[in-house]
């Protein structure tokens, strides 16, 4: 309970990225990222392929183990190396549960209905009552739009739908941080909106997120800095209007005007 | 031409010992589908204490024949002071051997669901039995399903095999009453028939519970 409290009232930064580093093999893919976001920031990261975004995101909730440095969130130490391996995994699955994360690949569980997917967690890994996961579940569903789908299988939706779905079912932990990677690049163009729309309101909110993303306008209206990387480091950060309009860095000159063209 | 006279007169005994054989069927199925799902969960552990004992298993069964394993319980065994009866002898081999090939079928299932389903489960902070038990098991079933019935199908044969360590289920039934019958095609050929019934009888119960399992998740 009060590590729960911590993420509640924790006064620093809601991440703090120190002297991040991975490698795959040889392959050194973040090469000591310092960063910092603080509560109800949306911080937008963008770069080109292979610069290490969705790297840099899934070491952030350990899905990738990071080769080095401090990764803290609401101030707690995520890579520990002075616990067991039952008790580290048990401190990584309480972690968790404050960081909701959104897939390009929506991920929904496939045998579960839209409800049971949103509902999984709450009753499962947090030991809600089953009514109460279900009534926050329907207001969730509501909420992005999709209250008529509580029973639909994943199968059965738009790629939109279940991005919106994806994102029900991370809020649905009640977490403290929203990390958001490429999620409308699966998506057909025309369906690129509504997420966007459910991301924006999230923001509006006071949502802390970090999003990686190829959508400059979404950048530009929703996020509070925008950071740019490139092989495995950043080069350039700043307010979004900035880093738009007045880039300093040849290297962000260049990418901007490849995919703003 | 067939003597239905012996056929009928006979029948009751061995339809009797199909009852035996599908009750050794029955056991030997539940029994491998558990130790099929523990060597396959072994051999997927990062923890070598659990994966190299689990490979050696499916190894070593799939390397030999079921005859000789079952020999090596019912008559070797006892000479370690396990003394299993002819029955449980028989469901001990049976249950290892299928057990062997449930755990191939298992682990490839398990493998065939996509990693971002594990990495979902665990950004919601779902530990790695329950992501297992909650997630990927039931969508490996979908594969699993249809593979494990024929393992059991070739269980449902296999028992025959039973027969020489003088457990007197359908064949042994059949190959005693041609001892005082004299008749071995009618014998034999009212064994095959029963097999056959059982056989087909488990496949449609199956299919049925094929069906179910997929309903909803067609994906
Ligand atoms: N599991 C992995 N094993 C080996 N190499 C990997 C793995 N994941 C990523 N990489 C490598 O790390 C580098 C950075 O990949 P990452 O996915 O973080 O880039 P990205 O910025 O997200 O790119 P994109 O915009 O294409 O999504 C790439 O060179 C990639 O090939
Ligand atoms: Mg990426």
């Amino acid at each position: 309970m009060s590590a729960n409290n911590a993420f509640a009232t924790h006064e620093g930064a809601m991440i703090d990225l120190r002297g991040l580093r991975k490698s795959f093999g040889s392959n050194e893919v973040l090469k000591g990222i310092d960063l910092t976001v603080q509560r109800s920031e949306v911080q937008v990261l963008i770069g080109p392929s292979g610069s290490g975004k969705s790297t840099l995101l899934r070491c952030v909730n350990h899905l990738e183990q990071p080769s080095g440095g401090q990764i803290l969130v609401a101030g707690e130490l995520v890579n520990r190396s002075d616990l067991k391996p039952r008790a580290f995994q048990r401190h990584l699955n309480r972690i968790r549960t404050h960081l909701g994360m959104v897939f390009q690949q929506f991920n929904l569980f496939p045998h579960k209905t839209v409800l049971e997917n949103v509902v999984e967690a709450p009753v499962q890994v947090l030991g809600r009552s089953k009514d109460e996961a279900v009534a926050d579940a329907e207001e969730l569903l509501a909420k992005v739009g999709l209250a008529d789908k509580r029973d639909a299988y994943p199968v059965s939706l738009s790629g939109g739908q279940q991005q919106r779905v994806a994102i029900a079912r991370a809020l649905a932990m009640k977490p403290s941080v929203m990390l958001f990677d490429e999620v409308t690049s699966a998506l057909d163009p025309e369906l690129v909106g509504e997420v966007l729309r459910v991301m924006e309101d999230l923001a509006a909110e006071g949502m802390t997120m970090m999003v990686v993303t190829h959508e400059m306008g979404f950048a530009e209206r929703v996020g509070d800095r925008v950071i740019f990387m490139a092989d495995g480091n950043i080069v350039e950060e700043g307010v979004p209007a900035e880093i738009f309009s007045h880039p300093r860095e040849e290297r962000t000159k260049r990418f901007l005007g490849d995919i703003l063209k | 031409m067939l003597d239905w006279s012996i056929i009928i007169h006979y029948f009751p005994f061995l339809f009797k010992g199909a009852l035996l054989t599908l009750q050794i069927s029955v056991i030997s199925l539940i029994l491998g589908l558990a130790v099929g799902l523990a060597a396959a969960l072994s051999i997927l552990s990062h923890n070598i204490l659990l994966r190299w004992p689990a490979r050696f298993y499916v190894w070593i069964i799939r390397s030999t024949p079921l005859l000789v394993q079952l020999f090596i319980i019912y008559y070797g065994l006892p000479q370690f002071g396990i003394d299993l009866n002819p029955f449980w002898s028989g469901v001990l081999g049976l249950a290892l051997n299928t057990g062997a090939y449930n755990a191939e079928t298992i682990r490839a299932g398990i493998l065939s669901v996509p990693k971002g389903q594990v990495e979902a489960a665990r950004s919601l902070g779902m530990g790695s039995s329950l992501t297992m038990r909650r997630i990927v098991l039931p969508q490996a079933m979908r594969l699993i399903i249809p593979p494990l019935g024929n393992n059991f199908i070739i269980l449902i044969k296999d028992t025959s095999l039973v027969s020489t360590i003088t457990l007197v289920e359908l064949t042994l039934t059949a190959q005693r009453l041609i001892g005082s019958t004299y008749k071995p095609f009618e014998m034999y050929l009212m064994a095959a028939v029963l097999y056959a019934v059982l056989t087909t009888g488990s496949s449609l119960l199956l299919r049925q519970f094929e069906k179910r399992a997929l309903k909803g998740a067609a994906a």
